[in-house]
């Protein structure tokens, strides 16, 4: 019980304590503790759910594999960036709801929705803490207050609360198919007795179609799927660095988390080729897109932003082909995805602070400006574009050969089509950053050790899991694929 | 105490046509404070309706879920827009793309839309027509008032709409989602007005306007 409420518990509790702590300083320190906790909650919780395979607290709280595998990589993502926020956050002025105080209890509170959606056992809670991430984030999104993040804060609350109640939708016309099927009426949202009970809902094959469908659309929005991104580039790229990396790295794979459940439940009902040809569809039209719009960036953090469109694709691809193997790929890619583009976008905020913004066409001399900062991006940038030996070249490989293996040839041609355009997109537009002289900075600025060794961290670990899966690591990703695929 | 079980029938009868002449009004009308009050009594009649069909068909969960609408969707959330265009003082008008006459057509044409949309489900669900209907209509006329208003406010007005129709949908089929879930997505919305309302403010600061059609600056 006190095990999957302890992970939800810690991070209420340190959002009111750092919003007490008022002197300088204070919040800063209250945080960094409250994460070490946390961090530790998470580890026992995930370590508990190994032992058990699924763990149950109260009737509406569970985790499985699956589950246990997201809450690693957000636990870690979080905590990625949390260390770099420290730094990060010394030349926050103090505002109304834009102190450095807010900014951790807003974050902590983003974390407790994303662990909520985790640990959720039922579809309605479900979406309601979906809908609450939105909430917890917009204003970390309009943090700086200017005229671009009072937009694109304003963009995301409206457009997600859309793109979700969609989302509702879907989960109301579920609970109806359930319902008209038998399934007893309290437990009709609880998606381990809609997963059990999948071959029930046969009859109402044309609602539970109409449910995917909505929910594909909802939670798609929040992935970021293609063509309802229009919210991603503009909340990526207007939010302070350490919240992009979470919208990045944690939020999106938060709402695929959404969408893979439902899935399984309605893998389970039609069989798998209705849903996976949707979010095969999703996912090459995202890839595509996003491919040709990097080409035509002119803001690093929106370039940042519109690879994650295509990375989320990418994983979409993976899950639509629906195969172990596939879905082994698809889990990994998302998880590669998370430290390589925390890592860049720690990068991207580096530059920002030294630069005065992440304009492409401005920032120039990188390499003698910020020399770890610019490691860090080529190595991040290399990882993203897929090239060995970072993580993703491997996820990605694992991909495209199932996409062979299943047949699906016209797809494989358009992703690798689109990994080349991707790469020497992100070759032109990197590049030019590096070299030549750098302008005098603003304001003093010197980069802070611990988020350069937070940006060396995740590079490590992208490096690591291109060459070698640890065997922890493999059992993880295995015990989330049999939830997928029983 | 037959009577009373007759009102509770005759209101649920009369509900649809109460909600599509209420969201036939809020095309047509200008001004924000009227629509507020417009989505109030529209909240209202969905909470009647939950009342009468806790009567009806003996269930207790409605009379709480018929509790929390009033207190957050008659009372809370109308209270706060209010609130919000009384503290902008900007012109009362809600403009709008289309002028009140073309509204309220086009809405004309998405009522007859809804009753065509929902008939092959009709008889698969065996519900009312006419409230299946009324619940589509209604998310339908949430949607053209995002579209055409220009407005912050209206624009969240019209999603709060939307989701009363979704809402309507999910009493008309299943007598709604269980308990916990109902409270949930009302604490999501109130918190959700809230900030929009923390934002209609910023942009009015950092903008000195709430056309939201003016905010152009982040593109492609």
């Amino acid at each position: 019980m006190l095990t999957l409420l302890l992970p939800l518990l810690v991070p209420l509790l340190a959002a009111v304590a750092v919003l007490a702590a008022r002197r300088p300083g204070a919040a800063a320190r209250v945080a960094g503790t409250a994460g070490v906790l946390e961090l530790a909650a998470i580890a026992h919780a995930v370590i508990r759910i190994h032992l058990a395979g699924v763990l149950q607290a109260g009737p509406y709280l569970r985790a499985d594999g699956l589950s246990a595998f997201f809450l690693v990589s957000i636990g870690l993502v979080f905590a990625f960036a949390l260390a770099y926020s420290i730094g990060y956050l010394r030349h926050i002025p103090a505002g109304r709801f834009s102190s450095p105080r807010w900014f951790y209890a807003l974050a902590f509170l983003f974390l407790f929705t994303m662990l909520a959606v985790y640990l959720s056992a039922n579809l309605g809670l479900l979406w309601i803490f979906m809908e609450a991430t939105t909430l917890a984030s917009a204003l970390l999104v309009g943090f700086y207050n200017t005229e671009g993040a009072v937009e694109a804060g304003w963009k995301y609350l409206m457009v997600c609360t859309v793109g979700i109640a969609f989302a509702l939708f879907g989960t109301i016309v579920l609970y109806l198919a359930a319902v008209r099927s038998g399934v007893a009426g309290p437990q009709a949202l609880d998606w381990a007795v809609l997963q059990a009970a999948a071959v029930r809902l046969r009859p109402a094959a044309d609602l539970v179609k109409l449910a995917f469908v909505f929910a594909a659309v909802g939670y798609g929005t929040k992935v970021g799927f293609a063509p309802m991104h229009h919210w991603l580039p503009d909340a990526h790229a207007e939010a302070p660095s350490p919240i992009s990396a979470l919208l990045s790295a944690g939020l999106l794979n938060c709402a695929l988390y959404a969408l893979l459940r439902f899935n399984a439940i309605v893998g389970g009902a039609l069989g798998p080729d209705f849903s996976h040809r949707i979010l095969l569809g999703f996912g090459v039209l995202s890839l595509l897109l996003a491919a040709l719009l990097i080409v035509v960036q002119r803001d690093l953090k929106r370039l940042l932003a519109y690879s994650s469109i295509e990375h989320m694709g990418v994983a979409a691809i993976g899950v639509g082909v629906g195969t172990p193997l596939a879905l082994f790929g698809a889990l990994l890619h998302l998880f590669n995805h998370s430290l390589a583009k925390s890592l860049l976008f720690f990068a991207a905020g580096n530059i920002r602070e030294r630069y005065g913004n992440a304009s492409l066409d401005e920032v120039r001399g990188l390499a003698q400006a910020l020399p770890g900062t610019s490691v860090g991006l080529v190595a991040g940038g290399l990882a993203i574009a897929g090239l060995p030996p970072f993580g993703l070249f491997l996820s990605e490989f694992i991909i495209l050969s199932a996409l062979f293996a299943t047949g699906h040839y016209v797809v494989a041609v358009v992703v690798l089509a689109s990994f080349s355009v991707v790469f020497a997109a992100l070759l032109h537009h990197v590049q030019p950053l590096l070299a030549g002289v750098a302008p005098a900075p603003e304001r003093s600025f010197r980069t802070w050790w611990p988020g350069l060794a937070v940006m060396g961290v995740c590079g490590l670990c992208l490096l690591v899991l291109g060459v070698h899966l640890p065997a922890a690591f493999s059992r993880l990703l295995n015990a989330a694929v049999a939830v997928l695929r029983p | 105490m037959g009577w009373i079980d007759a009102v509770a029938a005759n209101l649920l009868a009369s509900s649809a046509g109460l909600l599509l002449i209420l969201a036939l009004l809020m095309a047509a009308t200008t001004r924000a404070r009227t629509c507020i009050l417009l989505f109030g009594l529209q909240s209202a009649v969905i909470a009647a309706q939950i009342a009468a069909l806790a009567r009806l068909h003996h269930f207790a969960e409605g009379w709480a879920v018929a509790a929390l609408v009033v207190v957050v969707k008659v009372v809370a959330i109308p209270w706060v827009l209010l609130r919000i265009t009384t503290a902008l003082q900007t012109t009362p008008i809600a403009a709008a793309a289309i002028g009140p006459t073309a509204s309220v057509f086009v809405g004309s044409g998405l009522i007859l839309l809804s009753f065509a949309v929902v008939r092959p489900y009709v008889a698969e669900l065996g519900v009312d027509p006419a409230r299946l209907a009324a619940a589509v209509a209604v998310v339908l006329i949430g949607g053209l008032l995002m579209v055409t208003r220009r407005k912050a406010l209206m624009q969240v007005l019209g999603l709060l709409v939307l989701e009363n129709g979704i809402f309507l949908a999910a009493l008309t089929t299943t007598l709604g989602m269980p308990l916990v879930v109902e409270i949930g997505i009302s604490f999501d919305l109130l918190m959700w007005v809230f900030l929009m309302g923390l934002f209609v403010f910023r942009i009015r600061d950092t903008f000195d306007h709430v056309d939201v059609s003016r905010l152009r600056r982040l593109r492609g």
